[in-house]
């Protein structure tokens, strides 16, 4: 894993998640987006969209039952992006 | 802490939003009179969300169909259609069904629901793709986990996103299953079939087309809209239901794959569940034959579909984009649109209460399914009705 490449996809997960939160607040990598963001599948979806656009990736709804935190969500960004 | 625990936050919202009287997700008909007049708390009611597209519940065809075959089969096949399930009549509905559709193969089960989740979860594993359309309805959803194929979704109907995808799979595409509606059950809008099947095409992908809401509805001859896009032989695999346009109960795959065939054996859907009773397969075949000698129920259907879509265009609504037997108002708010369906149940006047997640894009819609056995009179008393309620609608200031 590349620290500076996931840094950077961090920090674009956390301006999507800014705007998707239904329960905004400060984003660490341990912040849950369930209990702490408010998210539930659907709105994740919903952001998945952007997600996909911003990284130009295409994101299986497969691995979304394993997301947690936000660190969860930015390495399976990167697995994806280092995948394709 | 209870296994139960987790389904405080149901009983919460419920609460929140049902109002006095009654709940519109537990709607109890008391009588049925006709295939647009019922009786709910009491009070008659004009039907005008029941996806009872050609009115065919109470055609007399189709009841005398299923009243013979009671008498003459019984009640029920009290087995699955692999074990002692299988009559002729389930049988000869197959072949009928192939041959409506001019396909070599077909299936029944006993509901739309599991058909999809037998067929998509057979046709498809682990190391395969699908491509969904992100509208598409529960079943589908359901299946395409129980598959262990990879789950991929594109924007409602875009195509521009559908491509997109498909060209990163790169030789993936080959193992790829595009799965869309011919029709969206909750706006109405069509797939763009044209546009699809030669995306399909051109990365060799699979194309299924669930045709539950436009079997009996679209094409000159009632095929779906496949047929009404001029794309049936691009699309591998069309599933339907008998709970619609068929006015009964089950559903079906149609396909020139003779390997459909083989999904008798391995779908647990269709192995463990019992089959449809003998009766329901008389008037879905019964209903079939109907569909294709009475073109001009179709014509009617649509004949009320554009009187419903352009009445209430001119009285302000916003509406689903496009004309059809499915018209979907858009209500600004949740709670509006619940004062709302009160009103008009109050007015004796039943359409669906549709709110997010159920509908798209957190819309929240009050959705009316038009019928060929409509009258114009019935037609014009929902407009009366809606222009009436139309206040409790106003956008919020």
């Amino acid at each position: 894993m590349t620290t500076v490449q996931y840094e950077a996809i961090f920090q674009q997960v956390v301006v999507l998640l800014q705007k998707y939160a239904p329960q905004p607040g400060p984003i660490q990598e341990d912040t849950e987006l369930i209990n702490d963001l408010g998210f539930d599948s659907l709105r994740v979806m919903e952001m998945l969209h952007d997600v996909e656009d911003a990284f130009d990736i295409t994101y299986p709804l497969n691995t979304m039952s394993d997301l947690r935190t936000v660190k969860d969500f930015t390495s399976q960004i990167q697995k994806i992006i280092e995948m394709s | 802490m209870s296994i139960l625990n987790k389904l405080d936050a149901i009983a919460k919202t419920r609460k929140a939003l049902l109002p006095p009287g009654i709940d519109p997700f537990n709607v109890v008909i008391d009588e049925i009179y006709s295939a647009t007049e019922a009786s709910i708390c009491g009070q008659r009611v004009l039907l005008a969300g029941s996806n009872n597209y050609l009115g065919l519940t109470f055609d007399r065809r189709c009841i005398d169909a299923a009243q013979i075959s009671l008498e003459k089969e019984g009640t029920g096949t009290t087995g699955s259609r692999m074990a002692n399930g299988t009559f002729a009549g389930h049988r000869m509905l197959e072949n009928e069904l192939a041959l409506f559709y001019g396909y070599s193969n077909a299936i029944v089960f006993s509901t739309g629901f599991v058909t999809n989740l037998g067929v998509i979860s057979t046709l498809a594993g682990p190391g395969d793709v699908i491509i969904m359309d992100a509208d598409s309805h529960a079943s589908i959803y359901d299946a395409c986990r129980m598959s262990g194929a990879e789950m991929i979704r594109f924007r409602h109907n875009n195509m521009v996103d559908l491509d997109k995808k498909l060209r990163r799979l790169g030789s993936r595409a080959e193992n790829t299953l595009i799965i869309v509606e011919g029709v969206y059950s909750m706006l109405g809008d069509c797939a763009p079939l044209k546009a699809i099947a030669s995306l399909k095409r051109k990365y060799g992908a699979w194309l299924m087309v669930d045709e539950a809401h436009s079997m009996g509805v679209m094409g000159d001859h009632g095929r779906g809209m496949a047929e009404a896009a001029g794309v049936e032989q691009d699309v591998d695999f069309i599933v339907g239901t008998f709970s619609k346009t068929f006015g009964s109960i089950g559903g079906y795959c149609v396909s020139n794959h003779p390997e459909l065939d083989l999904v008798r054996y391995i779908s647990r859907s269709y192995i463990f569940t019992a089959s449809p009773s003998p009766s329901t397969i008389a008037s879905v075949r019964e209903a079939l034959r109907v569909i294709q000698e009475n073109p001009q129920l179709r014509t009617k259907l649509w004949e009320n579909a554009e009187l419903l879509y352009q009445g209430l265009k001119r009285l302000g609504f916003e509406l689903g984009p496009d004309a059809g037997p499915i018209v979907a108002i858009r209500v600004p708010t949740k709670d509006q649109t619940m004062l709302a369906w009160k009103a008009l149940l109050d007015k004796g006047l039943y359409v669906n209460l549709v709110l997010p997640p159920a509908a798209p894009a957190g819309l929240s819609l009050l959705r009316c399914s038009i019928s060929a056995a409509h009258t114009p009179e019935q037609i014009n008393y929902i407009l009366d009705v809606f222009a009436e309620i139309q206040p409790l609608m106003a956008a919020p200031e």
